[in-house]
């Protein structure tokens, strides 16, 4: 009996999560383009962070010019766990832009880099709405493998909404990067995203610059694609994160 | 459907309890000390195609941390205290790295043959 490695078990793992989730999901169907997240904290790292989504959908009035903004602020409490808190606003496509919720968020590192076949995390967020009775929770599972300068994560989500003014209901979501890391300043990567209504992939460039003093600002920018009809057909999406100790 | 949902659940679970105990054992140690914002040594020699773990001790009290894109690892190490940090597999090369906190001192680099 040929007996198999642990690498390959692990790697077996990985993608045995994927592709068994992937086909039954039942997932969130608000805005699920967002980022991809790896599974690492580092202890005594401040983090200033800005994500922005534009949609672009011709075919939903609704959808269409829509831009959501969160703007956050986090730090590596111990070599396992990290916080953020962000503030989200919106301008609703078409309505005046304003602060639309508040949320936590909280990463912890399982394993350590490198040391099974896959890296292992998992992301606790809680969101709540400003106006009104509305509440979310979700809990993530990140992986991340590496083959050479070949590096793939996933994260799956479940969450549940609640509160009086929201149908209160369970959600989940997958998301997709496969990167490669051609050099600091820059490596392209791709994305899938997948929701109950929603199926999107697309290209996305990254890229760091150190500064002195451990300081370093890093990018990520690029368009999701939707794959169905009910997707928005283009989502762009751009990340910029300044970290510092 | 909720029993299929759950059954994807318990799967998922198991795997990832066999994925926890899929450890190799014998790995190679390699160990790295900081001192007076020095890597001691500056170069470390690595079997090719071989998972290495690496033990960094950071004598000095201020943290430090091991850097590294070519071999893609982040690792901050308090003042005082060990870090594990696991490289590899990788093929015959060097490998620099660098503490971010002493760029200018704390440089070495690993030769892997």
């Amino acid at each position: 009996m040929r007996h198999r490695r642990p690498e390959y078990r692990g790697q077996t793992v990985f993608l045995s999560i994927t592709l068994l989730l992937a086909p039954g999901i039942s997932l969130a169907d608000g805005l699920v383009v967002d980022r991809v997240y790896d599974p690492y904290v580092q202890p005594l790292e401040t983090e200033l962070e800005w994500r922005a989504l534009v949609v672009q959908d011709d075919d939903n009035p609704a959808l269409d010019g829509l831009q959501v903004h969160r703007l956050g602020v986090g730090y590596g409490f111990t070599d396992r766990w990290f916080g953020e808190i962000y503030v989200i606003g919106s301008d609703g496509g078409g309505e005046e832009f304003g602060v639309e919720a508040v949320e936590l968020e909280a990463k912890w590192q399982l394993t350590e880099q490198g040391e099974y076949a896959a890296d292992w995390g998992l992301l606790f967020e809680l969101e709540k709405e400003t106006d009104g009775d509305q509440w979310e929770g979700a809990a993530t599972l990140l992986a991340l493998r590496e083959w050479g300068r070949w590096v793939g994560t996933a994260n799956l989500a479940v969450g549940y909404e609640w509160g009086d003014d929201i149908t209160s209901e369970w959600e989940s979501e997958l998301r997709l990067q496969g990167r490669y890391r051609l050099q600091e300043s820059f490596e392209p990567a791709l994305e899938f995203y997948a929701g109950e209504d929603y199926r999107g992939l697309g290209p996305i460039a990254r890229g760091s610059h150190r500064f002195s003093d451990a300081r370093r600002l890093t990018w990520e920018f690029g368009v999701i694609l939707g794959l169905t009809d009910e997707s928005p057909e283009q989502s762009w999406r751009l990340l910029v994160e300044y970290e510092f100790f | 459907m909720l029993e299929r949902t759950a059954c994807r659940r318990l799967v998922l679970l198991w795997m990832l309890a066999a994925s926890v105990k899929a450890v190799a054992a014998d790995r190679p140690i390699v160990e790295l000390e900081i001192r007076n914002h020095l890597f001691h040594p500056a170069e470390i020699l690595m079997p090719a195609h071989t998972k290495v773990k690496l033990i960094v001790y950071n004598r000095d009290p201020t943290p430090e941390e091991f850097e590294s894109y070519e071999l893609n690892r982040e690792k901050v190490i308090m003042g005082g205290q060990r870090a594990i940090i696991f490289i590899g597999p990788l093929a015959p090369g060097e490998y620099p790295f660098f503490g971010e906190f002493n760029p200018n001192t704390a440089q070495g680099k690993i030769i892997v043959k």
